[in-house]
């Protein structure tokens, strides 16, 4: 590969992506309140989803958020889930930087540059991918409709991780899969 | 207290109204006690249906899903009872809600926990919604309590059976008053027959009282009418009396003046007759039967019995010697006869002929043996209708005033006390004649007649006595009399005028053979008093008695004192005195 060819490519995403920015840097509030939900979202996910109890070390053990890959929620994510808690367990957030380190989260978001982290195999954490970022769906998918962050959910998969999700978490789904 | 006394009265009987209150107690007890547990029930399933809703909204509210918790409000409305249902995030802003008409849902709700209370008649429900110890809002309901009407169909049974028990207590209670009045009636009425009974027996013997009296007025009516013919036969004794005395004083032939005492001392002696008779008919006596003998007594009656008749009138009397005796009260059977001898009278206003006959009939077939007399007379007789009815009392067919009625009805209940019976026959314009029979005695008449007569020949100078006698006596022309009479005798005496002052005479001077005293007189103690006290101061000095009352008489021989029925004459005192002397002194 040639680096001139790589420098047009840059130059041309560049070029291509220069009206879209231009068109979005009106609304940085609507991206931020986007994350804000979806970091809200995160946490709450907690409380409808039921992991194995191998997933834990013991009782005290926190449901361990994660985030892979670039963090867009700004410290949201931390705040929402300073105060909560779910199934007694408190939560706490990390950004794991391997796929071994990352083994250990209960959720992980995949963010921007975060597929690679993602543990191979059936593991019991609860995958959630982003439509903003990739197409690759993981067990619950964002994506914006009507102006709302809703989500797909892949059962199958799941259950395949030996998760259990809630029905009441199911009905909101735009889609399920499987199941 | 006044109201338990007004309840006591009432016709409501008491039991009835106890029952009432307590089926009353019983009844709101059981509506309580039905309310309270509707109440908690109420609030169980308003609790039931919140939880229900929130814990179906919690992913609706976790993920901002407002639609599916619309969806799940507008679910609650089901229940009719659900006023208002409402969601709220965990800032308590609205996120679904569903309101019926005239109820309103806050945009923000004040932060509640876990609530269930009533008020106005409305039930609040608050249940946070959590899921898995987020919290992640509330939900709310306001549900109306069990509204009236179907509050009442829970009662609708209770109430029935409540009416129909207060009916039965109701109609039980009305019966049992009704019950009750009818016994205070019958018992009223009861009282009211006793009462009636006691009048009817004062009345009865009222009425009693009245016949006794109108008898006795009819006694003194048939005496009344014999006071005229009594008046005009003394008149006769008294010019009889008078005249031969003035003629005594005129002539001095010892013949003639014999021949004239003699007349005198006969009309004194038919005056005599003639008050012993009205005496004795004018006593009054019950029935005392005594034995008679009919055709003496009732030629003994012939005197009265002309005098109460007309002189229009011829009596004639026909009764055999050999008459049996009766048994029967002496001045009942004179006023019998006096009545029909009235009566008789009344029939025949054109003068005629009364007869009255006698018979003995002799028993047949084990009947007693009886005497029958017979009034006949010669008057207008009478219609077998007015024959039929004349016993009746106070029937009568004399205009008012007249006659009482009760002359026959006295004739009837004489001779009905008597034993005996009575018939009448009568035909119009041939007379009418009453037979009267009585049953026969066996036992003997006594001889009548206490005052036996001397035979008027025998000279009174010839009886001679002699002794000191205490006459008392009140009436001073009577002692002046008796005073000249005991002279003649040879008596000496002393004269007092009561009893009070012979006592004190005896009691001063107790030397006197005999005390010859009037039973009637005034002060406190009469001649019979006197008697009995002379008796047990000096039973040695005899006592003679006298009166002219009939009734006194009878009280003296009860006593056993010697008695001298006045008007008396010389020789009889002669001899009562001389046969008292002789009792006393042996």
């Amino acid at each position: 590969m040639t680096p001139g060819r790589s420098t047009i490519l840059a130059i041309a995403a560049l070029i291509w992506s220069l009206p879209l920015q231009v068109l979005a840097a009106p609304q940085p509030l609507q991206t931020n309140l986007e994350y804000s939900v979806k970091a809200n979202y995160l946490v709450r996910f907690a409380a409808f989803v039921e992991w194995p109890a191998t997933s834990f070390a013991d009782s005290r053990s926190p449901v361990v958020i994660c985030v892979a890959g670039r963090d867009p929620f700004n410290g949201v994510l931390e705040r929402a889930a300073r105060a909560q808690t779910a199934h007694g367990r408190a939560l706490a957030v990390r950004r794991p930087r391997t796929a071994e380190a990352a083994a250990g989260c209960n959720i992980l978001y995949v963010g921007r540059g975060g597929g690679s982290l993602v543990p191979a195999g059936p593991r019991p954490i609860l995958l959630v991918t982003d439509g903003a970022v990739s197409s690759d769906r993981g067990m619950i998918h964002f994506v914006v409709s009507d102006d709302r962050v809703r989500f797909h959910i892949d059962l199958q998969a799941a259950s395949r991780s030996r998760l259990s999700i809630s029905s009441r978490l199911l009905n909101l789904a735009l889609s399920v899969r499987g199941g | 207290m006044p109201w338990v006394a007004r309840l006591r009265s009432s016709r409501f009987p008491i039991v009835a109204l106890a029952s009432l209150l307590v089926l009353l107690i019983a009844g709101v007890a059981i509506a309580v006690l039905s309310e309270r547990s509707l109440r908690v029930q109420t609030a169980r399933e308003a609790g039931a249906q919140a939880d229900l809703l929130a814990s179906a909204v919690s992913g609706a509210l976790a993920f901002d899903d407002a639609q599916a918790a619309q969806d799940y409000v507008d679910a609650v409305q089901v229940n009719p009872n659900v006023l208002a249902a409402a969601v709220y995030d965990e800032n308590n802003r609205l996120v679904a809600s569903f309101a019926r008409q005239g109820e309103t849902v806050p945009p923000v709700a004040t932060p509640r926990p876990r609530t269930t209370v009533f008020q106005d008649g409305r039930l609040y429900v608050v249940r946070p919604v959590e899921e898995a110890g987020q919290t992640l809002g509330t939900a709310r309901l306001r549900v109306m309590e069990t509204p009236a009407a179907q509050r009442f169909s829970r009662y609708a049974s209770l109430l029935l059976v409540l009416g129909l028990a207060a009916l039965v207590v109701v109609v039980l209670a009305v019966a049992q008053g009704a019950l009750r009045r009818a016994n205070r009636q019958l018992a009223d009425r009861a009282a009211e027959l006793v009462r009636a009974n006691n009048l009817l027996q004062q009345q009865m013997i009222e009425r009693e009282k009245a016949e006794e009296a109108l008898r006795q007025s009819q006694k003194m009516e048939a005496i009344g009418r014999l006071t005229g013919g009594i008046a005009h036969d003394f008149n006769n004794l008294l010019m009889v009396a008078s005249s031969g005395i003035e003629l005594l004083d005129r002539t001095e032939d010892p013949k003639r003046r014999r021949t004239l005492s003699a007349g005198v001392k006969q009309a004194v002696e038919r005056g005599a007759g003639l008050t012993r008779q009205l005496l004795a008919f004018a006593r009054r006596s019950p029935l005392r039967s005594e034995v008679l003998d009919l055709r003496s007594h009732i030629e003994g009656l012939r005197f009265l019995l002309e005098r109460s008749l007309r002189e229009d009138i011829e009596v004639v009397l026909d009764l055999p010697g050999d008459l049996w005796p009766v048994e029967a009260d002496r001045g009942e059977l004179e006023l019998a006869l006096l009545n029909l001898a009235v009566n008789a009278r009344d029939a025949m206003p054109n003068g005629g002929r009364l007869t009255v006959s006698g018979c003995n009939l002799p028993g047949e077939d084990g009947a007693p043996d009886r005497v029958c007399l017979k009034v006949a007379d010669t008057g207008a007789g009478m219609p077998d209708v007015v024959a039929s009815r004349v016993f009746e009392p106070f029937f009568t067919t004399k205009e008012v005033g007249r006659g009482t009625g009760l002359g026959l009805s006295q004739v009837y209940g004489f001779v009905r006390s008597s034993g005996g019976e009575i018939t009448v026959e009568s035909r119009e314009g041939e007379g009418t004649t009453f037979t009267v029979c009585l049953p026969r005695t066996d036992k003997t008449p006594q001889e009548a007649g206490p005052a036996p007569l001397l035979p008027p020949d025998e000279a009174p100078a010839k009886r001679r006595g002699g002794g000191r006698l205490l006459l008392v006596e009140d009436d001073d022309a009577v002692a002046a009399g008796v005073g000249h009479m005991l002279g003649d005798l040879g008596y000496r005496h002393v004269r007092v005028a009561s009893a009070a002052e012979a006592l004190a005479m005896l009691e001063k001077d107790p030397r006197f053979d005999l005390v010859f005293s009037d039973m009637v007189m005034p002060g406190e103690m009469d001649g019979l008093g006197l008697a009995q006290e002379v008796r047990r101061r000096m039973p040695a000095t005899p006592v003679l008695l006298t009166t002219g009352f009939s009734e006194a008489a009878s009280a003296a021989t009860g006593e056993a004192f010697r008695l001298l029925p006045k008007p008396y004459g010389i020789d009889s005192l002669s001899e009562a005195l001389t046969a008292t002397m002789a009792e006393r002194a042996p």
